[in-house]
């Protein structure tokens, strides 16, 4: 679940989709700015945080990336429960996972948060010339179910941000703080620290 | 009476032997004498003297070994003694070594936590001395009766008391020196020491009444510090072996009270780090509060002043925490050759399988190992039949390979699981293990030998498929293999193990999760209540571990040392698991430090990759196995994978026999 601080928030994201799909590539191109053709498959699951500025606020993502395989499915409740956002993730070249992933959206309307920011992610878009999903058929697929969607690529890192930046916008928020400024006193206990560090030099 | 004592004990031929056997204990024993401050001279007194008193080593009737037992009072302190006989007919195969190793020479009562007498329905009474430590001497069985005896003349002397839990418990409280016990058990190497058993006690305990040479009883309190600060003193002490040798033996020999095996452990493996202080730090600043009740003692101003500081309180510290036993080098050919006879059969297999344990196979000789070791090919095989397998089994797996081979792409379009299948290990096999030169670079055919391996064994066990994780435990064995055919069975056999952590209802997983919760509960309880406090208690941070057995932590090399470690099942076909604990072990001061939940759990967990100490690991995970001993294996449900191949013949038989 979220949780809201002054103008801080934190919100736990889960990845779900088919094995292959590129969820773990998307996580550490968002955290690390790092791509790895060869990404390694996630055994069990991988936990990430990263922080992202909106507006006037922050928020802290806390990111189960998880494992794709059908086999592993029993485990992905543990994870999902109480997520308030998820990015469901199908690969543009694979009609499969794109079933897949459907089977994800189906899965967590009638088990997940009800007040989930559902993503549909489809990656891999710098592969064209594999397409086997449309981005038309997706479209309206996540409009019909209420996602929000967007073609993304961790190889060239086109629309990983903004996927994060959108679920980030939309996620629900208290009331901005009235006096920001408070806080920001709070956060310079330098003057102390710089006054004994010269009375030793 | 000192006299009665030194003419009965010269007439103790058995016991003039075991004084022979460690000149360290007496030169010991002497400088004790030197060292201590002079005091009130104390006479020996027998208070209770038992023959017939024995020891069970092991099952076997020819093996158990009887002595005489003895307690005995020296001044205000009651010792307990238990000396072998020399020569009876039923030991003959008692060797000198193991003499010394099970003769008790008085232990001191101040080091006694507790007694347990047992009354068997069937057989002899017998009892479980507990040491302050918790560790424990073998049952001591009275085949002529005499336990209540025993400890009716405790009580006389002592203070017994019945524990308010077992009314078959006598909990041994002698307050006069209540603060010596109390910092014995705080004394990291004083249960290193008493660890090491009694065979270390005679070499390193000036607390014994000294009968031979008349000397004066020592002060307690001095006698405490200079047995628990072993390491302290410059002079070898340990003529005849390695100090942490002879705890493996003693341990794998002796009867472990395991139920005092978490107290021990977190002694062995936690205390020293706290507060931030190190075992030498805590070990010095005890020091001098040891001094304070006694008089006009200056042996803990001596010993220091005799023996140079050590510089660098690490050595010490890992000295004082390492009790498995240390890594061996790898096995090489030469020694390999000597585990064979002229026709290739591995003549004593258990004696290889310990020895891969401590030290792991040279690489050149895994190709040839490995298949012994997962149970394919049977350790009393010969060369030809080994060879001879190896062309049968070529042409089966060629047979089972054609199945898919021949599906054609028509029907593969109506073969909607074979397509699933093949895409599944299509997608896994080209991200595993490609930084590796043997699986890298474009079109590399490893790559296409991983996918037929892994698809043929998709059609082998069709029930069980493919799942995410086997690549990652088929990529070794292919590298060390490099034969197909070969690794497609030695692959099978070590799924015959871990086919049950693929299970689609995770249940082998969850059995192995809930053993290693237990074994944590056992072995470290507070890092336990830590979990369960934070929810932590399904210990999935710990799945990728048990999966694919710690593949994804270390580096290939260091994966397939662990591994053949493991596949030996010496001594736990569940090593893996106290491993697991291990590690948990080695930085649960900073996840409990840290006050991590499940998430940063995990998370450290993960990125705990490629920095765990293998060694240090193993050394733990075997020392904390024996500790653990039958309760240890009490936490892990049967049927808990890897379960031993069935037709691992060598392996079971011997169990069999034992259990007869």
């Amino acid at each position: 679940m979220a949780t809201i601080g002054h103008n801080n928030l934190n919100a736990k994201l889960v990845l779900l989709g088919d094995m292959g799909a590129g969820k773990s590539s998307l996580v550490l191109r968002f955290v690390k700015g790092q791509f790895l053709e060869f990404q390694e498959s996630t055994i069990g699951a991988a936990f990430f945080s990263q922080t992202l500025a909106v507006n006037d606020a922050t928020v802290k993502f806390e990111i189960w990336d998880t494992a794709g395989q059908e086999r592993y499915h029993s485990l992905a409740p543990m994870y999902y429960r109480g997520a308030a956002a998820a990015i469901i993730v199908y690969d543009i070249t694979s009609q499969d996972s794109f079933t897949r992933a459907k089977k994800w959206v189906q899965e967590l309307q009638k088990q997940g948060n009800p007040n989930m920011v559902m993503a549909f992610a489809g990656n891999k878009a710098d592969l064209e010339d594999k397409r086997q999903v449309t981005a038309d058929e997706a479209r309206v697929y996540a409009e019909e179910n209420g996602l929000f969607f967007m073609e993304t690529s961790a190889k060239t890192a086109a629309n990983v941000n903004d996927i994060f930046y959108e679920i980030a916008k939309r996620l629900p928020r208290a009331q901005p703080a009235q006096n920001p400024a408070g806080m920001v006193l709070v956060d310079r206990p330098a003057e102390g620290s710089r006054g004994a560090a010269s009375c030793c030099s | 009476m000192l006299e009665s004592e030194l003419h009965d004990l010269s007439d103790d031929a058995d016991y003039a032997a075991s004084q022979q056997q460690g000149s360290a204990s007496v030169m010991l024993r002497s400088d004790s004498a030197k060292q201590s401050s002079p005091h009130e001279q104390d006479d020996a007194e027998v208070l209770f003297s038992k023959d017939n008193v024995a020891i069970h080593p092991t099952q076997f009737a020819s093996e158990r070994i009887s002595g005489r037992l003895k307690l005995i009072k020296q001044g205000s302190s009651l010792f307990m003694t238990w000396v072998p006989y020399k020569g009876h007919s039923s030991e003959a195969n008692l060797s000198e070594k193991d003499r010394s190793l099970y003769t008790i020479r008085a232990v001191p009562f101040t080091d006694i936590r507790s007694i347990r007498r047992h009354t068997p329905a069937l057989g002899w009474q017998y009892i479980i001395v507990v040491l302050s430590s918790g560790l424990a001497y073998p049952p001591l069985y009275f085949y002529s009766g005499g336990v209540k005896e025993f400890l009716a003349t405790i009580k006389q002397n002592i203070l017994l008391v019945r524990s308010a839990e077992d009314a078959n418990v006598f909990l041994v409280n002698d307050f006069q020196n209540t603060l010596q016990r109390t910092l014995s058990s705080l004394e990291l190497p004083r249960a290193v020491s008493v660890a090491c058993g009694p065979s270390n006690l005679s070499v390193d305990e000036p607390n014994s009444p000294s009968f031979n040479d008349n000397q004066e009883r020592t002060n307690s309190g001095a006698n405490n510090l200079s047995a628990s600060v072993p390491q302290f003193h410059g002079r070898p002490k340990h003529k005849v072996n390695d100090p942490r040798d002879i705890s493996i033996q003693v341990l794998e020999k002796f009867s472990l009270v395991t139920r005092f095996a978490r107290e021990t452990t977190s002694q062995l493996f936690g205390e020293n780090q706290n507060n931030g202080f190190s075992g030498y730090e805590r070990r010095t600043r005890i020091q001098p509060n040891l001094d304070q009740p006694k008089k006009s003692t200056d042996i803990a101003e001596k010993v220091p002043a005799e023996n140079p500081v050590i510089p660098d309180p690490k050595p010490l510290d890992k000295l004082s925490l390492v009790w498995g036993k240390p890594r061996q080098p790898p096995l090489d050919s030469p020694e390999w050759t000597a585990f064979l006879d002229s026709e290739g059969r591995v003549t004593d297999s258990e004696a290889l399988r310990k020895r891969i344990f401590y030290g792991g196979l040279e690489h050149n000789l895994r190709k040839e190992v490995w298949g012994l070791i997962l149970g394919y090919y049977a350790y009393d095989s010969t060369y030809a039949e080994r060879e001879f397998l190896m062309s049968v089994k070529k042409s089966e797996y060629e047979t089972i390979k054609n199945q898919w081979q021949s599906i054609s792409k028509a029907q593969a379009k109506r073969f909607t699981k074979f397509r699933e299948r093949k895409g599944l290990i299509e997608k896994d096999v080209v991200r595993t293990d490609r930084s590796l030169a043997f699986y890298e670079g474009d079109d590399n055919p490893n790559i296409t030998v991983m996918r037929d391996i892994l698809l043929t064994y998709s059609f082998y066990n069709f029930d069980l498929g493919y799942c995410q994780g086997m690549s990652d435990l088929l990529a070794p064995i292919l590298f060390v293999m490099g034969d197909e055919s070969e690794a497609f069975w030695c692959f099978v056999a070590l799924l015959e193990r871990l086919g049950p952590n693929f299970n689609r209802d995770q249940n082998g997983m969850h059995s192995q999760l809930f053993a290693l919760s237990k074994l944590v509960e056992l072995l470290d309880c507070p890092l336990h209540n830590y979990f369960q406090q934070h929810d932590c208690l399904n210990y999935f941070f710990c799945f990728r571990w048990v999966l694919i057995q710690f593949k994804r932590e270390f580096e290939f090399e260091k994966t397939m040392r662990l591994w053949e470690v493991l596949w030996t099942h010496y001594p736990s076909e569940h090593l893996h698991l106290y491993v697991c604990v291990a590690i948990l072990k080695q930085y649960r001061n900073k996840i409990m430090g840290e006050g991590m939940d499940f998430d940063n759990l995990l998370k450290f967990i993960n990125e705990l990759s490629g920095q765990i100490d293998l060694d240090a690991s193993l050394r733990d995970a075997e020392a904390l196995c024996i500790c653990a001993g039958e309760n240890g294996a009490a936490c892990i449900p049967p049927g808990t994978p890897p379960s031993m191949p069935i037709d691992d013949g060598s392996f079971y038989n011997q169990l069999e026999d034992e259990i007869l």
